[in-house]
């Protein structure tokens, strides 16, 4: 097992940083998932996965520019990296691998 | 100007608590980005919403991880930052490490206390479950604050006022057509045992006769049909959810068909909800009352009692004025009861309030409440005192950590939050030990209080409550150690002395821990003596001669069949194996509670009012129940016109004048032969039986008229000694041939005696539990203090030894000085407890004596136990090799 372990939630998280291209901060991750899964979101959940996934290097950061309706606050960037792609390609393979050894794949 | 554009903001305080635990490189866009959501939150929801969620957002980042990260980055910082904070997260990591420290460094000290408090906690949270229950009974209607029970006040000799819940029927339709105030009303009758029938399916189930207006008064939900109408037509049937499912296997059953009593088809009208256990008003049916009433043959009467009334009031009434309406109400309606008043009274506090002297509440079941509530505070006080005198006993251990503080720069309040903050913390875990240990006791505690009580896990007050218990505890506990500490001078604790030199000339802190010791055992000591009297009570109440034996009586409800032929049945019976003799009574023999004025004799005073009580016998009444007749003869089938002769006790005979010519004139001799009328029927008292109690012991014993009772619903059959089980078998056998259509049930004379006493048996069961534990960790303190001791003189021992001293006289030294402690104890609570259970005494009529030997057992029985934990300590230290003990100095 070279590659950290990614959980269910923090690989969404990191999908959704790859969908958001360049404007994935906290709000817009949290915004995009509710969306997309009609879970309850909470932005502490999104944040903790958010530095995890840079802590395990899937996704590099920087400030981005403030803005009033932020209360004049800066926000943190998220970009995805080489690394987080190739982990996010690695995983959908497995899974590919898998569904294709299902013995019957009309599953009901 | 103000500007109107003014946009809605965040609440800052919230802002400021993700400030004080996130890491503060964090900080700036965790703030930005739950502004930004907040805005959002603002158009979708509206500002109070968006508010509330911002709040609970900020609530959810309170995990670990931000806490975590924020701890390191403070280490990580400190030196640019310093924070002169004792709630800084760096210090409260230190605290809690040391608390951590010192409570597995000494780990008898730390299970002793914690052991205490949560034997102290876990005991007073099954007490106020208890008396939670009993406060919510009668609670649950929605109409609960304007809901009023009548209750009539009837003049008896002497003046006095006996207040009774039974009314007449007339009642209720009275109060809603003449009283404006009254919104509803209804009656009900006490309680009726009938036989329900499905097909062959058949049970006798405990329900009552009410008005329509029932379901709509009082909140028992229903299930099936309309609450408003069915009760109305002659020929409706209410039963409950428990009842449906017995007979039908289901619940859906309106227009089904039930043949009540045997013979009486009703359609079911409605299905209610079982009757939760905290109601005090219990039925498993209802039938309309109308038809019922129509039956008796008697027209109406004002007089004629056996309902209990109950009314709706309009809102905002002002109830002494109604009140004042109420006193003469019955008086307007038939102007020869001059005798009875009436008055209303919540309906919510009939159950613990149900004692009434002249006319005025007094007591009844809120008594045991509040007793309990204060035994649940005494035993949570015992196990702070533990608490207080070991941490104060052992603060010499922590002098040295409070000198170091000092010197770098704590201030006194800093280590009064550090050691209260402890005490807290180790009662928050005592809690949650008690909570589990509460969880594994309560259905044992259910079981003894016959309730069906749970832990309410879904309560937020309940946690509210708990954690302010322990809150309260820990301060408690802690507050008193925290300041002593807190107040040890550095200079000298870190001088060289030996810190414990030091403490011991504290003359003012080994003063309080020995007058709290004597506090702890006096408790204690209390709560002994009443067990031991609560105890003897019951004990004489059971064994007490009656003057009517209920060893070997069966009783078996009369019904059905058996009701019309029951001189047959009753030959039968006595030819049957196993059976002695066999008669019945209109109630419980042992429980007689019907009453009247209605009987009068020859020279009856105009103002004599003595209530006498009446009991509907048929023959062998006397012979079987052991009674003893004192002069004439009972009822027999050889005199026919018993039907309308009468048998009075010694004490109606006495009311009446018979016995003695000289002091009251009345006639003469005995009271054999002299006619009497009972209700207006005239008749001959053909005996006279001795007093016996017809009632609780609580209550002295009163006239009493036996007459003769056609419809007598309760078999009393005597058993040959020592074969019952012939007896109920034959009875079995019989029943079903006489009575096909009924099951066959019965009870046992004693027993149901002993239900009488239920709440005193188990308030006797209670205190004696509660004693035991409250001793048990007094006790528990007093072996800390005394491990305590005997370490802090461990050299003083040597050098006793070394001179000559005898293990006896070092034990006699040890264990003397906390003897004296228990016998001070002993002293201040006897005369306590005496005047204490005076008092309990006072409600019953027939009562034991409080006798010397009680206290010198409680005593004894305390000295002992202390002598015993103390003196395991003392032996031990007297033993030690003083070669040991003196080895270093």
């Amino acid at each position: 097992m070279g590659r950290a372990y990614l959980g269910e939630f923090e690989e969404l998280v990191l999908l959704t940083v790859a969908v958001l291209s360049g404007a994935a901060y906290g709000v817009t991750i949290a915004a995009e998932l509710k969306q997309r899964t009609s879970r309850t979101i909470s932005l502490s959940g999104v944040h903790i996965a958010l530095y995890r996934l840079e802590e395990k290097g899937f996704v590099r950061s920087e400030l981005g520019g403030a803005t009033t309706a932020r209360g004049g606050r800066r926000k943190r960037l998220f970009t995805i990296t080489a690394a987080g792609k190739s982990t996010l390609a690695e995983m959908r393979q497995l899974r590919n691998e898998l569904w294709n050894a299902i013995p019957n794949l009309s599953l009901s | 100007m103000a500007n109107r554009q003014l946009r809605a903001t965040p609440p800052t305080w919230a802002g400021r608590l993700l400030k004080w635990f996130c890491p503060p490189h964090m900080l700036e866009e965790l703030l930005g980005d739950l502004h930004e959501q907040f805005d959002q939150h603002v158009a979708e929801f509206g500002e109070a919403k968006a508010r509330q969620l911002y709040f609970w957002e900020v609530i959810r980042f309170c995990r670990p991880y931000f806490i975590q990260r924020r701890i390191t980055t403070d280490y990580q910082t400190r030196n640019e930052y310093p924070q002169p904070t004792m709630i800084s997260l760096v210090m409260i990591q230190n605290y809690l490490k040391i608390a951590w420290r010192n409570l597995t460094r000494h780990k008898t000290f730390a299970s002793i206390n914690i052991l205490g408090l949560v034997l102290g906690m876990a005991s007073s949270l099954l007490i106020l479950l208890w008396v939670q229950h009993e406060r919510s009974i009668d609670h649950f209607h929605a109409n609960g604050s304007r809901l009023y029970q009548i209750l009539e006040n009837q003049q008896t000799t002497g003046n006095d006022l006996s207040t009774t819940p039974t009314t007449p029927h007339l009642l209720a339709p009275a109060l809603v057509a003449e009283l404006p105030e009254v919104e509803r009303s209804v009656h009900m009758t006490p309680g009726n045992m009938l036989l329900l029938a499905v097909g062959t399916n058949s049970y006798r189930e405990r329900g009552c006769y009410a008005s329509p207006d029932l379901f709509q008064i009082f909140s028992f939900p229903m299930v099936q049909g309309n609450p408003k109408t069915a009760l109305v037509g002659p020929s409706s049937l209410v039963i409950s959810e428990a009842v449906a499912r017995k007979l039908f296997g289901r619940t859906d059953v309106v227009g089904r068909s039930v043949r009540i009593g045997n013979k009486d088809d009703r359609q079911v009208t409605g299905v209610f909800q079982d009757i939760p256990t905290n109601s005090s008003l219990k039925f498993d049916f209802v039938l309309p009352s109308k038809p019922y009433i129509k039956q008796n043959p008697q027209a109406p009467r004002w007089s004629r009692n056996g309902w209990r009334t109950f009314a709706l009031l309009r809102p905002n009434v002002d109830i002494a004025a109604l009140n004042a309406k109420m006193l003469d109400f019955i008086h307007r309606h038939d102007s020869t009861l001059t005798m009875v008043t009436t008055f209303m009274f919540r309906f919510e506090d009939t159950y613990l309030h149900s004692k009434f002297t002249k006319g005025q509440p007094d007591g009844g079941r809120i008594e045991y409440v509040r007793l309990f509530t204060i035994v649940a505070v005494f035993l949570l006080l015992i196990a702070c005192i533990n608490f207080m005198n070991l941490a104060t006993a052992r603060s010499a251990k922590r002098a040295k950590e409070v000198g170091i503080r000092k010197v770098v720069g704590a201030e006194r309040a800093y280590l009064i939050g550090q050691f209260t903050g402890e005490a807290v913390l180790l009662t928050i875990v005592s809690a949650m030990i008690a909570l589990v240990l509460v969880q594994c006791l309560i259905p044992l505690f259910n079981q003894l209080t016959e309730k069906q009580m749970a832990i309410p896990y879904d309560n937020p007050i309940f946690w509210a409550g708990l954690l302010g218990l322990a809150l309260i505890t820990g301060l408690l506990a802690g507050i008193y150690p925290a300041f002593f500490l807190s107040s040890l001078q550095p200079v000298k604790v870190l001088k060289g002395n030996s810190p414990t030199a030091l403490l011991r000339f504290k003359a003012g802190a080994v003063l309080l821990r020995q007058g709290l010791v004597v506090f702890q055992f006096a408790l204690s000591l209390l709560l002994i003596i009443g067990t031991l009297i609560v105890s003897r009570q019951m004990h004489f109440i059971r064994t007490k001669n009656l003057g009517i034996d209920r060893e070997n009586v069966i009783y078996m409800r009369v019904d059905g069949e058996l009701t019309r032929h029951f001189e047959p049945f009753r030959q039968a019976l006595l030819q049957a194996p196993g059976i002695r003799s066999v008669s019945s009574s209109a109630e419980d023999p042992l429980y007689t509670n019907n009453s009247t004025t209605g009987v009068s004799w020859k020279g009856k005073p105009q103002t004599d009012n003595t209530m006498f009580f009446e009991l509907p016998v048929s023959y062998d009444f006397v012979k079987t129940m052991n009674i003893q007749l004192v002069a004439g003869r009972e009822f027999s089938k050889a005199f026919p016109a018993d039907s309308t002769n009468y048998i009075i006790n010694e004490e109606a005979a006495r009311r009446m004048g018979m016995n003695n010519r000289n002091r009251t004139g009345g006639p003469a001799g005995s009271p054999v032969g002299q006619t009497m009328s009972f209700e207006d029927v005239p008749g001959t008292i053909v005996g006279v039986v001795k007093n016996f109690h017809l009632n609780s012991l609580r209550v002295a014993i009163e006239p009493l008229v036996i007459h003769f009772g056609t419809t007598n619903n309760t078999l009393l059959v005597r058993t040959q000694p020592g074969q019952t089980e012939q007896a109920l078998a034959s009875l079995e056998k019989l029943a079903k041939q006489f009575n096909p259509a009924y099951p066959f049930t019965y009870t046992f004379a004693d027993e149901n005696f002993e239900k009488l006493y239920k709440s005193e048996t188990l308030v006797g069961k209670l205190t004696s539990y509660f004693a035991l534990i409250a001793i048990g960790i007094a006790c528990l303190g007093l072996f800390g203090l005394a491990m305590f001791m005997a370490e802090q003189r461990t050299k003083e021992i040597g050098v006793r030894k070394v001179m000559g001293a005898s293990v006896g006289s070092i034990i006699a030294l040890l264990s003397g000085d906390f003897l004296k402690l228990v016998a001070v104890a002993i002293v201040i609570a006897s005369p306590l407890a005496w005047w204490a259970m005076h008092e309990w005494l006072q409600t019953f009529a027939y009562r034991i004596d409080i006798a010397w030997w009680m206290f010198t057992l409680a005593g004894g029985l305390v000295t002992g136990v202390a002598l015993l934990t103390v003196s395991y300590q003392s032996i031990k230290a007297a033993l030690v090799n003083p070669v040991k003990s003196l080895r270093s100095e």
